[in-house]
């Protein structure tokens, strides 16, 4: 396993687990707030989750990234990005 | 296509009677959708004109509406934000899910994007728990044939018990069948509601419980909601279901709630999630076949380069450039010939006017230069304002506008702020106003506050007279140099103050950055059109009528106390000479210039109509023949077409924006020398910077007062701009002292 962030361009991974920061604590805020606490159901509505084969359109070392999800192009911000964990595919 | 609904057969036929009985009531259609399924575009293809834009209560989000008859009806549409589910967290979700749940619409018109089925099912199978009868408009389906994807319409509508209906909006395409299909499923509703999707068998023992008890022992509250959903919505733990109920957790619910936690590890709104998410995955692979091999789609063909690493940001400077460009050649004409027509005709139609109803003098002074002067002068900017906003409204429309944050994002982390906040401070550059409304896109309260307290630095299109003015009395042989250091301060002092507030008031995390970058698509002129007028009206309706009371006030402060001889002596000018010597320091301790600067508070560029007034002694108007209204009927004409000519050529011609510079130079021609004689080259550099720097206008405050629902933020904005300000021109008029610049 290994971050999403570390992925290179046009590799493809699975995303194996997103590590929440506020899981647990309480159930309902935790999810998406407007705070910017919880962001993992965001990217779970907008279909990033667990499970899912994404690729990587675009990683340039620093700064945001672009990931492809099913058809949809999702930029994600670097720090997000390291706490998705993968699997690359071959 | 051979699913399509091309041929629409009602499969229940109403009889006759109730149809007429029908007529009379009104319909309520509510659309959803996820943001970029051409959710907009096909509510504008269906209602058009009619379409009346608000607010949704209480926020600044967008509300969309259209009242009209239809096949006998009365269609009361309604526009729900774009989102992605109904989790009640972001502001669009909690607007769309109270009014589904209370206002009750007779059906849901769920807009999905047919190349994107999966992601777009998971909002439909919300949808579907609402006890609402649902008709899917299986949108932008043109696109996903051409890519080879066969989606079985009739296989959604046997799994789901909701009707499907493939349209294009952007050509208008099953609109029609939309509508109808819509209105039958509402007028059928109790035999059209969406079927149960299963989710897991202890989810559903679960709800099943929750239902019964609530049924039984809390009957006011079951008959208020869909029963089911607001069983689904407790086992998730919604705090605010909870709260607008006002059950507790106590007895039998938290009972089951307990068992279903316990057999799940607490989590259970992840479990919904996944079965739901479950529900929109296995149903794509259903009723969708992609072909095996995927091409390499325009839109990533076009991002390689867009996004590259080296290209990216010359690419989107120069895209930027020709925003700015187009905006001023387009423009320049027409607010040169409102120019024309508010300084000339109107003014001598009203100067007669007066005369004819032997208005007083002073009366016909407010009317002229209070009145027909200060709002002429607001009307000039209109055309600006419009041609920008229609060239922002392109970007975003084509969707490169999402790839500019994407570019900037790097930049921006060095202020504590992302990329999607650098498109509010890219419309800084024209106009603060809208740049301010512009911050809604930002979802953190954080980023929006940091974003609006720096968009004030960018230097907008109203300090430019000023600048123009001044350059060309002082600094004439190195304007452009002189121009470019104004803006280039303005950002350097926005990184300088980015990084400080990122330091002090907004400590914390990074924040977070996802955003959905949309293909590129070509927005129709109809969408263009509508989106352009829906921006800049905001500004014609609240910044004219603000502007229109305003130069009255800066009249009468001019004008009095009663039969007032020296301007010194007005209460204007007595706040000058209060002011003026705290402007000492910097090098314009007079009180024409202190005068001037209050009135800029208005809106900056009245400091150059404000010293046009102290200064001018004489009107020159008087020595030019009087023409008459025939004439000028004839000049509006003629000029109007003179200035579309020139609006057009400018636009294949290269550069310059040559005509607004020319345009100034005329009307502050009187003006030159006698700043000449009030300032030194030194004092006034110091003078327009500080012009950069000081307070945002009043209008960008209503702005940040109707964002944020609080004064505080601006009160942060005017705090620190101020001191700024002060600083900052007192550094340049000082330093430059120090060591022997002008003096």
């Amino acid at each position: 396993m290994m971050p999403l962030g570390l992925l290179g361009t046009g590799e493809k991974a699975e995303v194996m687990e997103i590590r929440e920061r506020n899981r647990g604590v309480k159930p309902a805020a935790a999810c998406c707030g407007p705070d910017g606490n919880g962001w993992s159901c965001r990217m779970e509505n907008m279909g990033l989750r667990t499970g899912k084969v994404v690729e990587m359109l675009n990683n340039e070392g620093a700064g945001a990234m672009l990931i492809k999800v099913d058809e949809s192009r999702i930029a994600i911000g670097r720090g997000m990005a390291m706490k998705i964990m993968v699997r690359r595919q071959g | 296509m051979n699913t399509a609904a091309s041929s629409w057969e009602p499969s229940v036929k109403i009889p006759e009677f109730e149809t007429r009985d029908l007529k009379r009531k009104s319909i309520a259609v509510a659309v959803a959708g996820n943001p970029n399924s051409g959710k907009s575009t096909l509510i504008n293809g269906i209602a058009g004109t009619r379409l009346h834009v608000g607010n949704w209560p209480g926020v600044t989000v967008e509300k969309k509406e259209a009242v009209f008859e239809y096949r006998g009806r009365r269609i009361r549409l309604v526009d729900l934000p774009g989102t992605y589910s109904l989790s009640p967290y972001t502001q669009e979700e909690i607007i769309s899910r109270d009014y589904l749940v209370r206002e009750k619409p007779d059906v849901i018109v769920n807009v999905v994007d047919a190349t994107n089925l999966e992601r777009n099912l998971y909002l439909t199978v919300q949808l579907m728990e609402l006890g609402i009868p649902v008709v899917m408009a299986l949108n932008i389906f043109d696109e996903a044939e051409k890519k080879g994807y066969r989606i079985d319409t009739k296989a959604i509508e046997d799994m789901l018990g909701i009707a499907v209906v493939p349209t294009v909006a952007t050509r208008k395409i099953g609109l029609d069948d939309l509508l109808k299909r819509a209105i039958s499923f509402a007028e059928e509703s109790p035999l059209r509601l969406p079927k149960h999707l299963i989710y897991g068998a202890d989810a559903e023992a679960a709800s099943r419980q929750i239902e019964d008890h609530l049924r039984k022992d809390h009957p006011s509250v079951a008959a208020a909601y869909p029963l089911r959903w607001l069983a689904l919505k407790m086992m998730e733990g919604d705090s605010r279901v909870m709260e607008e109920t006002g059950l507790d957790e106590g007895g039998l619910l938290g009972e089951t709630l307990n068992h279903l936690r316990a057999a799940h590890e607490e989590d259970i709104e992840s479990l919904m999630a996944d079965a739901r998410y479950a529900q929109a995955s296995g149903l794509t692979r259903e009723v969708m076949i992609r072909p095996a091999i995927r091409k390499m789609e325009i839109t990533e063909k076009i991002d390689r380069i867009v996004l590259n690493r080296f290209l990216g940001i010359p690419i989107f400077l120069a895209a930027m450039w020709l925003v700015f460009k187009f905006t001023f050649d387009v423009s320049t004409p027409f607010a040169d010939w409102i120019d024309a027509m508010t300084t000339g005709p109107f003014r001598r139609w009203a100067v007669a006017a007066m005369g004819f109803i032997h208005a007083p003098a002073w009366t016909a002074s407010l009317v002229t230069d209070g009145i027909i002067a200060g709002v002429g002068f607001v009307l000039v900017f209109v055309p600006v304002i419009f041609a920008m906003m229609f060239f922002i409204t392109f970007l975003e429309g084509s969707g490169y506008m999402a790839r500019a944050a994407f570019v900037m994002d790097r930049a921006m982390h060095a202020i504590g702020l992302h990329g999607k906040s650098f498109i509010p401070m890219l419309l800084g550059f024209g106009c603060n106003v809208p740049a301010v409304y512009a911050t809604r896109v930002l979802e953190n309260p954080r980023d929006k506050a940091l974003t609006s307290l720096l968009i004030p630095l960018m230097s907008c299109g109203a300090r430019l007279p000023v600048y123009v003015v001044f350059i060309g009395a002082f600094f004439a042989a190195h304007a452009g140099t002189v121009l470019w250091s104004l803006y280039v301060m303005g950002i350097a002092l926005a990184v300088l103050m980015g990084i400080m507030f990122k330091r002090t008031l907004f400590k914390g995390e990074s924040p977070m950055f996802i955003m959905e970058l949309p293909p590129y698509r070509m927005p129709s002129f109809r969408s263009l059109m509508i989106h352009t007028w829906e921006k800049g009206k905001h500004f014609l309706i609240k910044a004219g009528t603000y502007i229109l009371a305003v130069s009255v006030l800066v009249w009468f402060l001019l004008n009095l106390p009663w039969g007032v001889q020296n301007k010194k002596d007005s209460y204007l000018g007595k706040a000058g000479q209060v002011i003026a010597p705290v402007l000492e320091p910097l090098g314009f301790g007079n009180w024409e210039a202190a005068s001037s600067l209050v009135s800029g508070l208005i809106a900056k560029e009245i400091v150059v109509g404000t010293m046009g007034e102290i200064y001018a002694h004489k009107a020159k108007e008087d020595k030019k023949e009087q023409p008459s209204p025939t004439d000028d009927f004839r000049e509006i004409g003629t000029s109007f077409l003179a200035a579309s000519k020139k609006s057009v050529s400018n636009i294949f011609s290269t550069f310059g924006i040559s005509s607004l510079s020319a345009q100034q130079d005329d009307e502050s021609a009187g003006l030159k020398p006698v700043l000449r004689k009030t300032f030194t080259p030194l004092s006034a550099y110091a003078f327009i910077v500080f012009v950069l720097l000081y307070m945002p206008c009043v209008i960008v405050a209503i702005a940040m007062r109707q964002e944020f629902g609080t004064w505080k933020w601006f009160g942060i904005a005017f705090t620190y701009q101020m001191a700024l300000a002060w600083s900052v021109a007192f550094v340049i008029y000082q330093g430059g002292k120090l060591i022997g610049i002008g003096g």
